[in-house]
């Protein structure tokens, strides 16, 4: 076999043996790779309205979702929206709790984000960022406090704290969150949330 | 080169040939994940798991590979490797794979990698091959050990997620940051170029 046959047998045969190799490892992770995105999607949904036991998804589009949370006996509690936007560096996914009237956000949570470590990357810190998000008044728009105050009973009813050194960030945050919040309304105004019950 | 034995051919990689200080290869893997412990656990992990394998599979395939297609060849192999590493990290441990990022597909490109494919196991055994791979791994871990615990301590107070330093100690965030990342990696090169100095020094005088 002269050496140009036998380069281009060589690298077809590697080529085949790797491409078929990685198609089955492909369809056999495939399925929980799936199952494992929308576990963590619809355990993030249960996290931010508290007490919520059952989850539906009740509304999509693109980079924009809605979720019913009820209670074990199918009371609804409220809806979880999951939104995305830009921030920092990359796309930030999050997802927010607000009571059924969409009156009150309940808890936020980050799903995917790509920040800055030790600055903007807080915004996923319970601790600095996310407790403060219980409980706030959006029947106006949300604001942020900068720079932030410790004791969450300092601020006022729509107000959340920033991150020191992450405004960026926190702003992003803020806007994803208002935006979810008009685009609820808007859908709840058009009669696409059922179940008012 | 003198034939090495296992142990020496092992240990080389820890510190005489340590990929990280000694080659300077892989070097912005290890810049961008060094600022915790645990992503260094986790790269380093993956990192040996590819280097393993690809170091196996290239020193099998090493006669028969005509050597103006080796490069080729060698990439789609660890190609291979770095995506199954990624789609099984994805599948069974999907916390970790999140923490990792985009670091995982990344590995196709770490240079240490092809670089051991490249200038050992396709020349050796399959057996010196895997033990070359383990040492090489060895201290690419060693090394994003020593640099995420200094890099998570100062910048973040903690070490593996739990708090070591005080209040007292007011955190360094550009030890978080890029900054920090290269601070670090010069210091490092430099105190092992400092040591390996002295060690030679030593052994000149009888």
């Amino acid at each position: 076999m002269n050496l140009s046959t036998r380069m281009i047998v060589v690298l077809t045969v590697v080529g085949l043996l790797s491409g078929s190799f990685l198609a089955i490892v492909g369809q056999v992770t495939k399925e929980r790779i799936i199952f494992n995105k929308r576990h963590e999607i619809e355990m993030a949904a249960l996290k931010v309205v508290p007490g919520a036991r059952l989850v539906k998804m009740i509304y999509e589009e693109r980079d924009f979702a809605v979720f019913e949370d009820r209670d074990e006996a199918g009371n609804l509690l409220g809806y979880a929206l999951q939104a995305a936007g830009t921030g920092f560096q990359d796309k930030i996914v999050l997802e927010i709790g607000v009571n059924a009237e969409l009156t009150t956000v309940l808890g936020l949570t980050i799903i995917e984000q790509k920040e800055t470590p030790g600055l903007g990357a807080k915004i996923t810190s319970e601790e600095d960022f996310l407790r403060y998000w219980q409980n706030r008044d959006c029947t106006k728009e949300l604001t942020l406090r900068k720079p932030p105050v410790e004791d969450p009973d300092a601020l006022a009813s729509n107000e959340v704290n920033a991150i020191t050194g992450a405004t960026i960030s926190s702003r992003a945050v803020l806007n994803i969150v208002n935006e979810a919040i008009r685009k609820a309304r808007q859908l709840r105004a058009e009669g696409k949330l059922s179940g008012m019950n | 080169m003198a034939q090495k034995t296992t142990r020496q051919q092992f240990f080389k990689g820890l510190w005489a040939e340590n990929p990280v200080t000694r080659q300077l290869l892989g070097l912005c893997s290890v810049l961008a994940v060094s600022n915790a412990v645990i992503n260094g656990v986790a790269m380093g992990l993956a990192v040996t798991f590819v280097l393993v394998f690809s170091a196996l599979l290239v020193s099998l395939i090493r006669t028969i590979v005509p050597n103006q297609v080796r490069i080729a060849s060698f990439i789609v192999i660890i190609a291979s490797f770095v995506t199954i590493a990624d789609r099984v990290l994805a599948a069974y441990f999907p916390q970790l794979s999140k923490a990792m990022g985009p670091y995982v597909p990344l590995i196709v490109v770490n240079c240490i990698i092809l670089g051991r494919a490249e200038a050992f196991a396709s020349k050796n055994k399959v057996w010196p091959s895997i033990i070359d791979a383990l040492g090489m791994s060895g201290g690419y871990v060693l090394t994003l050990l020593l640099m995420g615990f200094i890099r998570e301590l100062l910048g973040n107070r903690t070490v593996l997620g739990t708090q070591i330093l005080g209040q007292w100690f007011e955190p360094w965030v550009v030890m978080l940051l890029p900054p920090g990342a290269f601070i670090m990696l010069g210091l490092i090169i430099a105190i092992s170029n400092f040591i390996d100095f002295k060690i030679k020094e030593r052994r000149k005088q009888p």
